[in-house]
């Protein structure tokens, strides 16, 4: 316990007063968790509500695949990765490998599962006679597709919040990829699990503490949004 | 069967059977809904009414026979799910869905809402509104797209009685309209008798019966049907059996037939009495004081349905035809 104050007591100066690399953390760590939550959502919300709305042959298989990916290892993406691009592998002439590039495209790859398959759920949940009664009065796809991501936006929030949790906080796939280079392509969690190998601990607990601080912050933030799900206004255009 | 005639007919079926896996759910219907006229289709539990309903808008393939529909065909299902918005934003996103130009919908949805009797929930929220209100919005919604054929699943299905009564009402006038042809599905012969010009009765997924409430009252083509519609006493008499509803029967001093009381059973009004004779039992109502159980009485039957019996060795097992 003794040890954890005075590493704490250490810690607060080194935040107080800054360091240029730990900024450059901080907005490393916020530009992955934007880019991969937003291009997961991008990719995973359209896989999502057809997985959750629409019929065709194989959709019980595939909506047990994504559930099954929310328990993949990261550490078991961030090897099958690191075999595809290193030299002579399919994507190696890419040259991503200790790329920060290589950091985005991980974090994406962990945050897809958790997109895909909550936003599933949370369509499926909808009350059936809503989008039966939509589909019977005449509503393109595209309508059901909007009416049901209105109606679940809650549940779809819980989604985003899910990816840009594991985002911030993987730490396994970014070191195997991004190989964990001091200055270069390091997120908050890597550059604590850095500092920690060094022995340099109250580096390490400052970081974390501002990791925490940051995923607090940004949670929060979403979880006001959600909560006020009903009074949130989401449009979309039902003209036809 | 029993069909009007002279109004365009908007919607009909031959021969249509509707399977639901390998079950037939509904068997060799034939039927037409014209302009102008509000058909209610009735049915026991099981029935398949539900199942006719969706085939007849196109939502569930026909095995075997054809539909005709002239026309666009709305349908309203049994449970009113709305959106999460308002009442009016619910109703416009219904006339968005149908594709009716964003200039008309505000002003369609009002005369929807009115028409019904819910313009004054036009900005509550769904959420807010009790299960009739949200009825009300469900049949507005229903309405305010101006199909050519309105079918409704039980639009009045979980009200308490007096909320249910007035949205009636309501719907009566709101539904009448020379140029739609509305088929609506009930559970209650009350909202048949009140709503519709015509019935059909579908009886373990077969159309026994079709024709106008009073005429079907009095003179039900099968035991079934009779039984369904609430012929729930029986008299043998020789060679027929007489098949009477409560009306029927009227405590009388000075009537032809005497029998037990059975049966007591308070209703709002007085009671209901189950009556035992030596060749069949009988109910009616009656005013307090009532008689008790174990008196004799005296009646008379001021109608009932006469059907042939075909004798066979049991009691239990009379085949009865179909009445001439």
């Amino acid at each position: 316990m003794h040890l954890i104050w005075e590493e704490l007591r250490a810690a607060m100066p080194l935040i107080w007063h800054g360091n240029p690399n730990l900024f450059s953390i901080i907005w490393f760590t916020v530009q992955v968790a934007a880019v991969a939550t937003a291009i997961a959502t991008l990719i995973g919300l359209p896989v999502g509500l057809a997985l959750g709305l629409e019929r065709f042959p194989g959709r019980h298989l595939l909506r047990s695949l994504a559930n099954a990916s929310l328990a993949l290892p990261p550490v078991l993406v961030g090897a099958i990765l690191y075999l595809l691009m290193v030299p002579r592998a399919p994507l190696g002439s890419l040259q991503l490998i200790w790329t920060r590039q290589a950091v985005f495209i991980a974090q994406t790859i962990l945050a897809l599962p958790y997109i895909v398959a909550l936003s599933a759920a949370a369509v499926q949940a909808l009350p059936p006679g809503l989008l039966a009664q939509a589909r019977l009065l005449g509503a393109a796809r595209r309508h059901v597709w909007a009416l049901a991501l209105r109606e679940a936006r809650i549940g779809v929030l819980a989604a985003v919040i899910a990816a840009l949790g594991t985002s911030l906080s993987e730490v396994a796939a970014v070191t195997i990829l991004g190989g964990n280079i001091y200055g270069h392509d390091q997120t908050l969690a890597s550059a604590t699990l850095y500092e920690v190998d060094g022995a340099h601990y109250a580096d390490a607990v400052a970081i974390a503490i501002v990791l925490i601080v940051l995923i607090l912050v940004l949670m929060c933030g979403l979880g006001v949004l959600q909560q006020h799900g009903n009074g949130i206004r989401l449009r979309f255009r039902t003209s036809t | 069967m029993n069909e009007p005639t002279g109004a365009e007919v908007l919607l009909r079926c031959e021969r249509v059977s509707v399977r639901r896996g390998r079950r037939e759910v509904v068997s060799d219907v034939s039927a037409e809904l014209r302009a102008g006229e509000i058909v209610a289709l009735l049915g026991p539990n099981g029935a398949g009414k539900s199942t006719l309903l969706d085939a007849l808008a196109g939502a569930l393939p026909v095995a075997q026979g054809q539909v005709d529909r002239r026309g666009r065909v709305a349908i309203a299902l049994q449970s009113p799910d709305l959106a999460r918005r308002s009442a009016l934003a619910n109703v416009m996103l219904a006339l968005a869905w149908w594709g009716v130009p964003h200039r008309e919908r505000s002003r369609r949805a009002r005369d929807a809402l009115r028409a019904i009797g819910a313009e004054h929930l036009a900005g509550r929220p769904a959420a807010a509104l009790s299960g009739g209100e949200r009825r009300r919005v469900h049949l507005a919604r229903a309405i305010a797209v101006r199909p050519d054929v309105l079918l409704l699943d039980e639009p009045f299905a979980g009200l308490d009685a007096e909320v249910r009564a007035n949205l009636l009402e309501d719907a009566l006038s709101a539904l009448r309209s020379t140029t739609r042809a509305t088929l609506v599905v009930v559970h209650d012969r009350a909202e048949a008798w009140a709503l519709a010009d015509r019935l059909l009765i579908l009886i373990n997924g077969r159309l026994m019966a079709a024709g106008p409430p009073r005429e079907l009252l009095e003179q039900p083509p099968t035991v079934d049907v009779a039984r369904f519609l609430g012929f729930d006493g029986q008299l043998d008499d020789g060679d027929e059996m007489v098949l009477t509803r409560p009306a029927h029967v009227t405590l009388d001093p000075a009537g032809p037939l005497e029998a037990r009381v059975t049966r007591v059973i308070p209703i709002e009004d007085g009671v209901r009495l189950e009556l035992g004779l030596d060749h069949g039992r009988l109910h009616c109502l009656a005013p307090l004081p009532a008689p008790r159980p174990g008196e004799i009485v005296r009646m008379r039957l001021d109608g009932g349905a006469r059907f042939p019996i075909i004798h066979s060795n049991h009691h239990d097992q009379l085949n009865v035809a179909r009445s001439p």
